[in-house]
């Protein structure tokens, strides 16, 4: 009987490996969403960076990334775990019913989580809630969930975190320990490990199918006083290799190719999943976008759009002659038309178009930096860099018509009233007569087709 | 060391569980607070929905298809009596477990791209707010996606069958002493179309 090749990869040692992976992933999503979240619903007393000019663009590329590339290690995670889905008896007291059910939980969250963040990438919501809202809220529910999971898996996290320690010689566990090292090993045991009192193959339904396939298992074949090979070779988070004996036939052992196939097939479907699709966040990736929903340079002057004029319904009201942007504060208002505004000293910057979706496009603004123009109302330059405003859009409704935009902006010299776009006049679906560009904040809030800008 | 690490253990286990709980709670709140029950109920459904489509659909599924690669790998079988003729056969198998596993890898990375690009297939025939969203042939190119994976597995199945059969002792599946060079053919990477 050949014994256990096909996949020597549902052990703890693995489910470590991967598991720290996804945890990362997870928390790198995490991080970069509260950045963005906060961005537009600040708190009071928050103020952010303005430089570098593409941190959001970096950061939220980042956050999209990082979530499509939890597809493949969420799968990845669930397929060494899943001979526990299986196992038998399911319930055995109380403490395994909560621990199913934060499981559940938080495989039901992470799932739901990174499907709903791609879906919306595609603009595509066939859900009955907010997106925003539950997004944001089953991102606590992942943290909550995945820090209950480690705590209660923390036994072998930390039996299993070094590959050393992942089938020492001799592997003491203590009675506590012991009683949660409950993680099956669906293939025959290592001989060091099933030579460990407490160690266990596989239970239930999938450890009975594969014992059926591959035969009754070998017995320990290894005197206990061999000699660890030293682990000189290095690799992707894999365990040393068991030595064999010389009077253990080989095909009784669970060996490594298996398990080597299956990190190169993960690590094959992350690279595929982000090399195919971070172009549209990451430039130098851009040539080898063939799947991402936005594609660098598509669009009017070669920027993606996302609220078209006739969307936001200002087709008439944007091209109006009377329009003129009216600047206020609580002593005076002032009116700019179009021709008035390009009258002003011209400032000319390069900043990104970064979108929440992910995609961003880098582009040449050229207009009247705002800073001066709140001068005017205010009377003097350097107070002109300390006050936040109020921006109001003609859009007829949504979310982002009134908008706030703190002074760390207001101030920032590369913050402009945009008049033109590489080179050209202003396209009406980039904001025509005038639009609101500033370094480090999301695409939703370099308002388009403004209306007044109100000092607060 | 050991009184030590599980010293820590029982110091980290409460607040990691703890801090856990509280996020759960604040997960909780912010739901409460920005849906109403029926969006709750909402998110519930597709939760569930999410756990029932990978209990009962994709795991039975994986363990089918688990079980009809691990019958695949025990052939060809071998019922030969000399010792040379043994060991050639434990080496065709060898050869034959790892193309197995080289294509099943393949398939698996083309099922996860598929599983992501199939949404956005669906998503361009709602049609787009803009011509700028969802603006290239998805489906022609996951066909093209699997064509390349196809083409890639062949390339690396032949380059693995041959250096194993050239170098038997170099074969990973041989024994622990492997060598970092194999690894080279199965990390190929598989690039765009």
């Amino acid at each position: 009987m050949q014994r256990a090749v096909a996949a020597p990869t549902r052990n703890p040692r693995l489910a470590v490996v991967i598991g720290r992976l996804l945890a990362s992933a997870f928390l790198i999503c995490f991080a970069t969403g509260l950045y963005s979240h906060f961005l537009q619903e600040p708190l009071p007393w928050m103020h952010f960076a303005t430089s570098p000019a593409q941190l959001y663009q970096f950061s939220q590329g980042l956050h999209i990334t990082a979530g499509i590339a939890c597809f493949p290690l969420i799968l990845a995670k669930l397929y060494t775990v899943f001979p526990k889905l299986f196992e038998t008896p399911a319930i055995t007291g109380l403490g395994s019913v909560l621990e199913r059910a934060s499981i559940a939980l938080f495989v039901g969250a992470s799932l739901v989580e990174i499907t709903i963040g791609l879906l919306n990438t595609y603009q595509f919501y066939p859900w009955p809630f907010g997106f925003r809202e539950v997004h944001f809220a089953l991102s606590f529910v992942i943290i909550g969930s995945l820090a209950i999971h480690i705590g209660v898996k923390l036994p072998i996290i930390a039996q299993y975190w070094r590959k050393r320690d992942g089938y020492a010689p001799e592997l003491a566990f203590t009675e506590d320990e012991r009683d949660t090292m409950d993680a099956p090993l669906i293939d025959a045991l290592p001989s060091r490990l099933a030579a460990v009192p407490g160690a266990r193959a596989v239970s239930g339904v999938t450890g009975r199918i594969f014992a059926w396939i591959d035969g009754p298992a070998p017995e320990p074949a290894l005197p206990a006083d061999q000699t660890r090979p030293a682990p000189e070779h290095g690799g992707s988070g894999e365990d040393p290799d068991l030595a064999f004996s010389s009077d253990a036939p080989p095909s009784h052992q669970p060996h490594p190719v298996g398990r080597r196939a299956f990190l190169a097939t993960i690590g094959t479907g992350v690279a595929a999943v982000v090399v195919l699709t971070a172009g549209q966040s990451f430039a130098w990736l851009s040539p080898l976008n063939a799947f991402a929903p936005r594609v660098k340079g598509i669009g009017p002057q070669a920027v993606p759009v996302n609220r078209t004029a006739a969307a936001a319904q200002v087709t008439s009201t944007a091209m109006n002659q009377d329009w003129a942007l009216t600047i206020s504060n609580a002593s005076q208002s002032l009116r700019f038309t179009r021709a008035e505004l390009l009258a002003l000293p011209q400032t000319t910057v390069d900043l990104p178009i970064s979108c929440v979706e992910g995609w961003s496009q880098m582009a040449t603004w050229r207009g009247v930096r705002l800073s001066e123009l709140v001068a005017k109302v205010v009377g003097n330059d350097a107070a002109a860099g300390s006050q936040a405003l109020r921006i109001t859009s003609l859009e007829k409704e949504g979310g982002y018509r009134v908008t706030q935009m703190g002074s760390e902006y207001v101030g920032d010299p590369s913050t402009l009233v945009a008049l033109e776009l590489n080179g050209e006049t202003l396209d009406i679906d980039h904001g025509f007569p005038a639009r609101m560009i500033a370094p480090g904040r999301p695409g939703v809030l370099q308002t388009k087709w403004l209306s007044t800008l109100e000092v607060l | 060391m050991a009184t030590r690490s599980s010293k820590a253990m029982t110091v980290a286990r409460p607040i990691l569980i703890g801090a856990g709980v509280l996020g759960l709670v604040l997960g909780a709140v912010v739901m409460v607070s920005k849906q109403s029950p029926v969006q709750i109920v909402g998110v519930g459904l597709w939760m569930l929905g999410a756990i029932i489509l990978h209990d009962a659909v994709l795991s039975p599924l994986v363990l089918v298809a688990s079980v009809l690669v691990r019958r695949a790998s025990r052939r060809p079988a071998s019922a030969s009596v000399s010792s040379s003729a043994q060991s050639h056969s434990a080496q065709s198998r060898r050869v034959w477990r790892g193309v197995l596993l080289i294509v099943q890898g393949a398939v698996i990375v083309g099922a996860i791209l598929t599983l992501v690009v199939v949404p956005e297939i669906y998503a361009k025939t709602l049609g787009t707010a803009n011509p700028t969203i969802l603006p290239s042939d998805y489906g022609l190119r996951l066909g093209l996606m699997w064509i390349v994976i196809a083409a890639v597995t062949a390339i690396t199945s032949v380059v693995y069958a041959r250096r194993s059969a050239n170098n038997p002792a170099d074969d990973p599946a041989d024994d622990s002493a492997n060598n970092p060079a194999d690894n080279t053919a199965k990390n190929s990477p598989r690039d765009t179309p």
